[in-house]
């Protein structure tokens, strides 16, 4: 069995590529992915400590995490569909309109 | 007094909570039987009924003592992930007073706009999720209430889809909103792979334990503090707020402000007490209470100056509300192990009690100009008095009450607060809340300047009178007044039922 500090290392990794995408990307369907990948992170851990505490709490969370992804994902694509219908594009440093 | 919960089936605890959520299908049914209705009345009086029962439910539970310590402690459901107690009463008490004056209003603001029904029905789920928030006994319970709580709001701010503020407010609240909720996720992750559980109870006695996962623990502890600064608008996640607040519908600037805000501290409050208590994790090196301690500091002093800079008066309430999460951000910061963590956390939230109604009446008296569409700066206001001397009497009851003057309830809120931090032996806490007070009366006291002093510009064509936006306004202003003689029973109930999560 792989020791469960790998795990954590791997989801550990993911959430950075995600964090990273969020900071360096202008486009707004890429950085829906980005958060994306940050969720799946914190599921690769819920099912690996889920293994490793011996009890199913962490995957019955992930699947709640799954759902609510797809929700926050649905609300988003509505915000960035009403995004490209005033701005004609979905790249996010574009709407500025006001400022500090 | 007979305990409530022995009358009563335990279910019923919740019914505040499925108050909300029933009004709000119930407003989806009325659409879809009347899709093109004709009487937008009919939809804000189901709203504003709807809340008001919520709020008197929650009232009467709050006094008849269910789930409080004088009558057999809080009640908890299914197996413990949601918990009703004198906390989660007096948050929903909150949200519903909030959203009766947020629906009442949007009466006028609404008028002539499509999708109504919709709006309504929104901000009652998101109102929903606000009062679960407080009732969070696990973090799965944390994650669903407030996700249940955000994806309605990112909904409502982009509600004016033709407004390019309103569209890009929608935009950055829910780009920060979708960040800070992966991150909240994968702190609660990490505290499960540290401790094996999400309920709250179990994660309490398993943290101190942690042995060599106590780095993952910590770490998880921050990321949900970062989860939870998001929700209060408080630093480091305090940035979407100027924009969502400035580009939102002003009615939904109040309910989020306010409620959404007030729930944010209820779910901190409560995770952080009950769940990683300080008797446990202070030894381990995890000291949340001086990262909130940090944080209240940064987040006042910086709401505050950047308010006092903004020619904006809605920018302006929008960087005064993170002033705001400040100074309650002290009922999480003035905490040691075994001290009276209780009195500071329940004058914490009977800040947030006040603040609901002055910063709602606030951002409402904003709706209301920007339905005469007067304009948006200072300069504008100028004497707006002698048009509308009525709103503006009441406006400068929220500004005075929001600085914290004597005459109103803002002033024993803020008080309550700072003296129960300085008993708990966080002076220079108060000391740095009472400088920004001082510092927040300049830029409130300009309004009150401009609409009083200062000699009209132009010709104000202000057209007929907004009722429900009057009438909330009023009741707004006629809640800040009555909560200065009602604040000792008020602090008093925060109190106990803040202390009674430290037991």
């Amino acid at each position: 069995m792989v020791p469960v500090q790998w795990y954590l290392l791997l989801a550990t990794a993911v959430f950075c590529i995600g964090l990273f995408g969020i900071l360096t990307r202008k486009n707004a369907l890429l950085f829906l992915m980005s958060v994306e990948l940050m969720l799946n992170a914190a599921n690769i851990n819920l099912v690996a400590f889920s293994a490793y505490w011996g009890n199913i709490t962490g995957q019955t969370f992930s699947l709640f995490t799954m759902a609510l992804a797809a929700a926050e994902v649905a609300v988003g694509i509505g915000i960035i569909l009403v995004l490209y219908r005033n701005f004609d594009d979905v790249d996010v440093t574009l709407a500025k309109g006001m400022r500090w | 007094m007979t305990p409530l919960q022995t009358q009563l089936p335990t279910w019923t605890a919740v019914a505040p909570t499925l108050l909300l959520g029933l009004t709000a299908l119930v407003l989806l049914l009325v659409d879809s039987i009347d899709p093109d209705s004709t009487r937008p009345g009919a939809l804000a009086g189901i709203a504003t009924l709807g809340s008001l029962a919520t709020l008197a439910v929650a009232g009467w539970f709050l006094l008849a003592g269910t789930g409080q310590t004088g009558s057999g402690g809080a009640i908890e459901l299914y197996g413990g992930s949601l918990v009703v107690d004198g906390l989660s009463l007096f948050f929903t008490v909150v949200v519903a007073s909030v959203v009766a004056m947020v629906s009442l209003a949007s009466y006028d603001y609404l008028r002539d706009r499509t999708y109504q029904a919709e709006f309504y029905s929104l901000v009652l789920l998101a109102a929903t999720g606000m009062s679960l928030m407080g009732s969070s006994g696990s973090l799965a319970t944390v994650f669903i209430s407030l996700e249940l709580a955000s994806l309605p709001s990112y909904a409502l701010v982009a509600f004016l889809k033709d407004n390019r503020g309103s569209v890009e407010a929608g935009l950055k609240y829910f780009l920060v909103g979708a960040v800070s909720s992966a991150v909240l996720t994968f702190g609660i992750s990490l505290v499960y792979a540290a401790t094996g559980s999400l309920l709250l109870a179990d994660v309490a006695s398993a943290v101190g334990s942690a042995g060599d996962l106590v780095g993952i623990a910590g770490v998880g502890i921050v990321m949900i503090a970062g989860g939870f600064a998001f929700k209060t608008a408080s630093v480091p996640f305090h940035f979407w707020a100027p924009e969502a607040y400035e580009g939102a519908p002003a009615p939904i600037s109040a309910f989020l402000s306010s409620a959404s805000k007030a729930a944010g501290f209820a779910v901190a409050f409560r995770v952080f007490a009950v769940g990683f208590p300080l008797d446990a994790v202070v030894p381990m090196g995890i000291d949340w209470s001086l990262l909130f301690a940090i944080l209240a500091v940064v987040t006042m002093t910086l709401g505050n100056f950047a308010a006092a800079t903004q020619e904006n008066v809605k920018r302006m309430l929008a960087y005064s509300s993170v002033g705001h999460a400040g100074y309650a951000l002290i009922g999480l910061a003035a905490l040691s192990g075994g001290g009276p963590n209780g009195n500071v956390m329940g004058a914490s939230m009977a800040h947030l009690l006040v603040y609901g109604f002055m910063n709602t009446g606030a951002f409402l008296f904003i709706a209301m100009v920007e339905h005469w569409e007067v304009g948006r700066t200072f300069e504008d206001y100028n004497g707006l008095a002698t048009r509308a001397p009525a709103a503006c009497l009441a406006m400068t009851v929220f500004m005075f009450s929001l600085a914290g003057l004597p005459p109103f309830g803002g002033f024993l809120s803020k008080y309550a607060l700072f003296y129960e931090a300085i008993q708990g032996g966080f002076w220079w806490l108060a000391a740095v809340g009472a400088i920004n007070s001082a510092l927040s009366l300049f830029y409130y006291s300009r309004v009150v300047k401009a609409m009083w002093i200062e000699d009209p510009t132009g010709e104000f064509d202000l057209g007929a009178t907004p009722v429900g936006l009057y009438a909330a306004v009023m009741v707004a202003a006629v809640g800040t007044l009555l909560l200065l003689p009602a604040f000792g029973p008020v602090v008093e109930t925060a109190q106990s039922a803040a202390t009674a999560l430290f037991a």
